[in-house]
């Protein structure tokens, strides 16, 4: 095989070309074929993963504090309920006030604001944006590249957008802040709710 | 002679870039594929659990009400027989839904079962999540805070809902048929992507 190519050193300008020519064309052609194969046989893995480590504990947590709460604020807001332990009404009312507040706040608190980072996923859109000025690319290549590099970018700004936007946003810690005084709340009623709610951390990014 | 050898040797070229442009396109995708797989599972996950996790606070909550009541009243005990027992079928309804998504299961009629099922579970819960309510008396939470708040969120889950029931479905983008410079947004990480091909694929819940 060597050979044949070295018996062709006159024309090895013209080679080279072609050489290259075909190269770039298979390869492109190859690498496409083969980023959408590739990613339509991991993407079910994915969903798995992000279902089983991140979305059903996040959510679970979340919920559990969500209906917690809101049945102490129904039980609390129901004046007509004999008072486990004859309270003056002004410290039942102070239970009232932080039951609602406890509620209204877990009820602000959205996925995003609590979802963590997925950092593989932010380190390869630095990788694209890295690679964006490669040497040696083909037309076609750079432009996807470049199209890349953009995407990501766009996606970037969405979030660090977001971040801004989101200044006022609830995060983990005010949510774990929530977790402990509901359970303040569940202890002075005197409930025990089979559930140990300080146990309750949302996963950190 | 000499051209027929070049013409085989040029065949085989093409093939071996093309596998090797495969091959980091493969890798390359898969990436991509986890990435956004990931992203969508994370959601639905997050979506489904913050339902039950509400219920089974909301369950749990009550539960430690009645115990608690029943302690100091008789009358109130013999009156919450009723919602002692619905929320013991509530909580063990909950119970029987996994926290892993069941995909992945490598026997494909054991799978489509036990997709089935989940559905199913779902809407025994709510219902009786909602029969719990009524025997307490008080009004059922009528949505997950998130689907009101995020439409886009819902968007995706009815997307993934559709899949169910396809047991194998068509594959939509077979790789070897591809035309050159189509344009399937792989690289993007952003909402949009996640809603493109990935999701017809089988994200099967």
């Amino acid at each position: 095989m060597d050979s044949l190519w070295d018996e062709n050193a006159d024309n090895s300008s013209v080679t080279d070309v072609e050489w290259s020519r075909i190269s770039d064309e298979y390869t492109n052609s190859g690498y496409r074929d083969g980023i959408t194969a590739g990613k339509e046989a991991s993407s079910q893995e994915g969903f798995d993963a992000g279902y089983a480590t991140v979305g059903v504990p996040l959510g679970h947590q979340l919920g559990l504090l969500r209906g917690v709460s809101s049945v102490l604020l129904s039980f609390l807001k129901d004046s007509s309920d004999p008072s486990p332990s004859p309270s003056p009404q002004s410290q039942r009312q102070a239970l009232l006030v932080e039951a609602q507040d406890i509620a209204s706040q877990l009820a602000r608190v959205r996925f995003s604001d609590i979802v963590p980072r997925d950092l593989e996923a932010e380190q390869h859109a630095r990788e694209h944006l890295e690679k964006e000025d490669g040497a040696d690319e083909n037309e076609e290549t750079a432009r996807r590249r470049e199209m890349e590099g953009i995407e990501d970018m766009l996606a970037n700004l969405g979030a660090s957008g977001k971040a801004k936007d989101t200044s006022g946003r609830p995060t983990v810690d005010d949510v774990h802040a929530l977790r402990d005084r509901l359970a303040v709340l569940a202890e002075r009623l005197g409930l025990s709710l089979g559930i140990d709610l300080k146990a309750i951390a949302l996963p950190h990014g | 002679m000499y051209s027929e050898f070049d013409l085989e040797a040029l065949l085989h070229v093409e093939q071996s870039f093309y596998d090797a442009g495969y091959q980091d396109g493969f890798a390359h995708g898969r990436i991509h594929g986890l990435i956004e797989g990931r992203a969508l599972g994370r959601e639905k996950g997050f979506e489904i659990w913050e339902e039950l996790g509400f219920y089974e606070g909301f369950a749990l909550t009550w539960r430690a009400l009645l115990v608690k009541q029943g302690k100091e009243d008789e009358y109130v005990y013999i009156f919450s027989q009723r919602p002692s027992q619905h929320i013991r079928y509530l909580l063990n309804s909950i119970s029987q839904i996994p926290r892993i998504n069941p995909s992945d299961t490598s026997a494909h009629s054991e799978e489509a079962s036990e997709e089935l099922d989940i559905p199913k579970l779902l809407w025994q819960i709510r219902s009786r999540y909602k029969v719990l309510c009524s025997s307490l008396g008080v009004r059922p939470r009528l949505l997950p805070a998130e689907s009101l708040e995020d439409q886009g969120q819902k968007e995706d889950a009815q997307m993934v809902d559709a899949t169910i029931g396809q047991d194998s479905p068509p594959s939509q983008v077979d790789p070897q048929r591809v035309a050159p410079g189509s344009s399937i947004p792989v690289w993007k990480l952003d909402n949009a992507g996640v809603r493109k091909p990935v999701t017809n694929h089988d994200l099967n819940f």
